[in-house]
């Protein structure tokens, strides 16, 4: 099952070789950075994967990141106890506007028209660093083709096939209702489909 | 049922969103439609290709050190306002507490505080369980190799469930240490997420007690029947976690009471 960290093999320890939960208190009561660092922390490298689709390259998932760590260290005494939304979904959902909002000041145009695959799709195709390469090779059209797609379609991608999170739990991320979630994962797979489809023809 | 509908209903039942009654529905639609299954299989082909060719990307050490690096700074900067704060709130919080004592709710607040501290514990078994090599004991996704296991380590046999069939894997078991007593711990996955269920005998007294909380992100759902004290915990989303809370004591109920 991937995606799981599962196993160990400790089976053969005794009832009492596992230490109270003692040792963890003091981390827990102790300052909301390290409470912050054990809840948060953890969800690095989803913050990353969505960081890096959504930038398409390294250098700006990386800034993008550390940004939005920033941010939900600041919000964190805002998010305990708030019902219905795991840690995740709630670090990802910061991490999205922080890339939206960075690229909003950075490239205006991109997110004032409607995306259009004839006019947006070399230029975005270009800024990735591996692009070229992938070029070559037909077997990664998947990945070039959800490259393409539009910062809305990509998004739903890889929140649910790479991040794992629910219908309910993508919305609250992207902002909008699940029943726009449902089309536009829908939209986003009829295009990838096609990719593999053309793929498979070559 | 127009076509884009339609495909959007068959993604949202292959992602396990679709509602049961809808998903019998399409079910036996599928049954009988050969384009509709052809629609399937191409959805799983791309589900496939995609797990084997679009990577989930590993954050590198140097970004956690930069993040980490960068966190510490803002916590810094932020640290002497909270000392300040913490100060001026000491009064209050003794008054507060005397007003508790003065009300007569002191047995309550004893009480409460209790059920705190244990869902402290519970919550601090989850978070540790969730750090590397310490998620299992005996992994294994077989009720029937996880269930015996337990034999001679614990003074209870826990009931064993596997879920697969409704998405909550089985994924293995461990002892772990709460309320001052050793306690089985049983293991189910949901897409990435983990859940932790710890049981163990329930002290005598009414059975029904539930209650749901939400610490850190993380949902616990508590609840105790005639034999055993349930605790749930898991960084998943309420409803969910709600639902796999209804599997186990609809499988609890279905097998009687436990041994």
């Amino acid at each position: 099952m991937p995606g799981y960290s599962a196993g160990n093999s400790r089976a053969a320890r005794g009832v009492f070789s596992r230490r109270p939960p003692r040792h963890l208190e003091g981390r827990l009561e102790s300052s909301e950075l390290e409470r912050f660092e054990v809840v948060v922390l953890p969800h690095l490298s989803a913050a990353y994967t969505l960081a890096r689709y959504l930038t398409r390259n390294d250098h700006d998932a990386e800034d993008i990141v550390q940004d939005a760590y920033l941010r939900a260290l600041k919000y964190f005494s805002g998010f305990r106890g708030e019902a219905g939304t795991s840690a995740r979904a709630w670090l990802l959902a910061i991490v999205r506007n922080t890339a939206y909002s960075s690229r909003r000041r950075q490239r205006p145009e991109d997110f004032a028209t409607e995306f259009d695959e004839a006019v947006h799709s070399d230029a975005v195709a270009d800024d990735h660093p591996e692009a070229t390469l992938l070029r070559n090779t037909a077997k990664d059209s998947v990945r070039r083709a959800l490259d393409r797609l539009a910062p809305e379609f990509r998004e739903v991608i890889v929140l649910r096939e790479l991040e794992g999170l629910s219908y309910k739990e993508i919305s609250d991320v992207a902002g909008v209702p699940v029943g726009t979630v449902m089309s536009r994962l829908s939209r986003a797979r009829a295009r990838l489909q096609e990719a593999l489809r053309e793929e498979e023809e070559r | 049922m127009t076509h884009p509908s339609f495909e959007a209903q068959l993604d949202a039942y292959l992602d396990g969103e679709l509602a049961t009654g809808d998903a019998r529905e399409l079910e036996a639609h599928l049954a009988q439609c050969p384009e509709c299954t052809r629609f399937r299989d191409g959805r799983l082909e791309l589900r496939a290709a995609i797990s084997a060719r679009v990577p989930a990307f590993q954050a590198s050490d140097t970004l956690r050190k930069r993040v980490r690096a960068a966190l510490g700074v803002a916590a810094q900067a932020r640290a002497p306002r909270r000392i300040a704060m913490r100060g001026a709130w000491r009064p209050l919080a003794i008054a507060a507490s005397l007003a508790v004592v003065a009300v007569g709710s002191w047995r309550l607040a004893l009480d409460r505080a209790a059920g705190e501290t244990l869902a402290d514990d519970v919550l601090a078994s989850h978070i540790r369980s969730l750090m590397p090599g310490h998620l299992t004991d005996v992994p294994s996704t077989d009720q029937h190799t996880v269930k015996p296991w337990f034999n001679g380590r614990l003074d209870f046999s826990p009931p064993v469930y596997d879920f697969s069939g409704r998405g909550y894997p089985l994924l293995g078991g461990r002892l772990d240490y709460v309320d001052g007593r050793a306690v089985a711990a049983l293991v189910y996955g949901r897409r990435q997420h983990l859940i932790n269920q710890f049981l163990w005998p329930a002290a005598r007294g009414p059975a029904a007690v539930s209650s749901t909380s939400t610490r850190q992100g993380y949902h616990l759902l508590h609840w105790t029947t005639a034999d055993y004290s349930y605790w749930v915990v898991s960084d998943l989303g309420l409803p969910e976690l709600r639902d796999f809370a209804g599997l186990l004591r609809q499988a609890d109920s279905a097998a009687g009471a436990p041994k």
